[in-house]
């Protein structure tokens, strides 16, 4: 953050872009905002953001192609705003390259926390991720051309498929991840609807990392949606 | 197992046979006594009548057997008239043989005919016993198709209702949540700023302008979430029937001069003219209510219109002697075939019906309760093209109420 994040509000809703505006403008944060997913998308090209948060349903263009639109383009961290009802269409929405959603109605603590863990992981995204050798992050020291797996200081023994899982989660870290995404890119296409395959997966990394396997602190379940994972305890 | 089975099966099948019996009895019975009664009948005359005559009363007896009980009983019938028109009928009486070689002919033709309309009255039967069952069973399937239908289309019609009931669920849950969004992160801001958080080194800072806007839309979405359950409960008594009108008699110029003071907030932007004609007779309606329906109007009017333009109030009475208001605005106007949707309840045009505007839009009740006033005072309520075809201008008509009474009664002009 060199100086001031620039962050894109898209909703329909005046009152909750006044209050958006308002609220991250107190954070330090430049704020624009749009009213439908078309003025997003046109306010994204000209202003290039660093962040998007948007609605999913609105007049013109909803949340769902504002997403599909920016992803064609750009890497930007997108945050959802999804209601209750509305899970088909978040899903799909982080199907198609949003990072993360906020359940309405929400504390503005929370949408701070999502802002912030959104920008901290584009920011610290390697840009030569393929020659890279070794992970560090957080509690994790993983060597890429070994294979070996450090937690917390502790060396531990992984499968093949459970260590390109966890290699796939510290790369997306701080990020929705979906059964979908996941399960397409471990296993491959064809298993995208496998969603137990995934689960016995998890299950198993949980078990060799985590301090408590009952009550996760790396590998956290986003129910029925998918993980989320984090390399601090 | 196999005993059982038979048993079971027997009497159906002797019962069956009873009647085939009963019915091929009676039809040789019926060929016997048919035959007997017609020789019976004619042989005291056989000098008097042409055997030619007899001939024909015996292919009746024929044709009857035949058409009653078939083709067998027929073919008895004919025997029998062929033995009697020879024995008592053909000289030699009383003896099996025939004198003139033309009698012989006259026998044989008479046997001919006999079989002939036997059999072919016999298959007449049948094919009408055929066509007959045959329409039974259409019958029987058309009962059943109908049956199946009726079931259907029930299933349907509960289908549809399930599926309106969750899409107006959708739809007050969408309009409860969206302002409960706003006043919660408005909430949330000011407790951050009143504890002092700076989780993350983010200073919280707000200007008291800030601070100000965060409760002025926590006091607006208050007021918008409160309009709504208003709005809910409006809607609920309509629907149930329970909107009671308290309807006295009240003058057309108060209730619309009452109805503008309200939207006075919205409609400064808007140039207003309102018309009502001279000589208005007072009707009796309830005035709050009806006050309400045009607020609405004019509030959607200013809604739903450019800054500037004008919105036009009208109210006269019509042809067939009710009292005719109109709202009319210079806006986009509302698509013909959007005219009757917009008065069912959470209907939006400018969200469900594709109109692209930066309007906010509003509940999507106002119309809808609107409806319900105007038609619980027997009235009318519909939308039309504006003036010149543009704009979009809302009309409804009110009964006078007790016509004598609002005759008698003007409207007191200042």
């Amino acid at each position: 953050m060199n100086d001031k994040a620039r962050i894109l509000v898209v909703d329909d809703e005046p009152q909750l872009t006044r209050v958006l505006r308002t609220g991250l403008k107190s954070r330090g944060y430049d704020v624009r905002a749009a009213a439908d997913g078309l003025a997003g998308f046109e306010t994204f090209s000209d202003w290039h953001p660093d962040l998007v948060i948007t609605d999913l349903a609105m007049p013109n263009m909803d949340g769902l192609e504002l997403c599909r639109r920016l992803r064609a383009i750009s890497q930007v961290p997108i945050i959802i705003l999804s209601a209750k009802g509305e899970e088909k269409i978040k899903v799909e929405a982080l199907d198609v390259g949003a990072d993360d959603f906020v359940t309405k109605p929400f504390g503005i603590d929370e949408l701070l926390a999502r802002v912030r863990a959104s920008l901290r992981r584009a920011n610290a995204q390697p840009t030569n991720e393929t020659t890279q050798r070794v992970l560090e992050s957080g509690d994790f020291h993983v060597d890429l051309e070994s294979r070996h797996v450090m937690v917390r200081g502790r060396e531990i023994r992984l499968t093949p498929k459970e260590f390109d899982l966890l290699t796939y989660f510290i790369n997306h870290s701080e990020k929705v991840l979906t059964h979908h995404t996941l399960l397409a890119a471990i296993w491959g296409g064809d298993y995208v609807e496998q969603d137990q395959y995934l689960r016995v997966f998890v299950g198993n990394l949980r078990k060799k990392l985590e301090t408590n396997p009952a009550s996760p602190r790396y590998i956290l379940t986003e129910p029925w949606v998918g993980y989320r994972f984090s390399p601090n305890e | 197992m196999q005993q059982c089975w038979i048993g079971h099966q027997l009497p159906y099948n002797k019962r069956v046979e009873r009647n085939l019996v009963n019915l091929r009895w009676a039809g040789y019975v019926g060929a016997v006594l048919g035959t007997a009664t017609v020789t019976a009948l004619l042989a005291p005359f056989h000098e008097q009548i042409n055997s030619t005559t007899v001939a024909l009363a015996f292919l009746l007896v024929v044709l009857f057997v035949a058409l009653f009980w078939g083709s067998r009983p027929a073919l008895l019938a004919s025997g029998l008239g062929v033995f009697s028109l020879n024995f008592f009928f053909l000289p030699p009486l009383y003896t099996l043989s025939i004198a003139h070689p033309q009698n012989w002919v006259a026998l044989t033709a008479f046997f001919t005919t006999a079989l002939a309309v036997g059999q072919l009255s016999a298959r007449a039967k049948r094919r009408a016993e055929e066509a007959e069952a045959g329409k039974r069973e259409i019958e029987r399937l058309y009962q059943e198709l109908q049956a199946v239908f009726e079931r259907a289309s029930q299933a349907e019609a509960l289908r549809q209702s399930e599926k309106l009931k969750s899409a107006l669920l959708d739809a007050v849950t969408h309009d409860l949540r969206t302002p409960l969004t706003s006043i919660k992160a408005s909430i949330t801001t000011l407790i951050d700023e009143a504890r002092g958080r700076t989780e993350e080194d983010q200073p919280v800072a707000l200007d008291t302008e800030s601070r100000l806007e965060m409760l002025e839309v926590i006091d607006e979405e208050s007021d918008r979430l409160n309009r709504f359950i208003g709005g809910l409960i409006d809607l609920a008594r309509i629907e149930a029937g329970e909107l009671h009108l308290r309807r006295r008699w009240g003058a057309v110029d108060e209730i619309i001069s009452t109805a503008l003071t309200r939207a006075e907030p919205f409609t400064q932007t808007h140039e207003v003219e309102v018309k009502i004609e001279p000589e208005l007779p007072v009707v009796r309606v309830d005035e709050r209510a009806v006050s309400e329906v045009v607020y609405t109007l004019v509030d959607n009017a200013a809604k739903y219109s450019p800054d500037g333009t004008k919105i036009h109030i009208s109210a006269q009475r019509s042809d067939d002697g009710m009292i005719m208001m109109a709202v009319e605005d210079k806006g986009k106007g509302i698509e013909p075939d959007l005219r009757e949707r917009v008065f069912d309840k959470f209907f939006r045009a400018t969200r469900d019906g594709d109109i692209s505007t930066h309007q906010p839009s509003g509940t999507g009740m106002g119309l809808a309760i609107a409806k319900g006033i105007v038609e619980a005072h027997d009235g009318k309520i519909w939308i039309e093209s504006g003036t010149a075809g543009k704009g979009t201008r809302v009309v409804f008509t009110l009964p006078i109420g007790d016509e004598e009474v609002g005759e008698g009664l003007k409207t007191p002009r200042p």
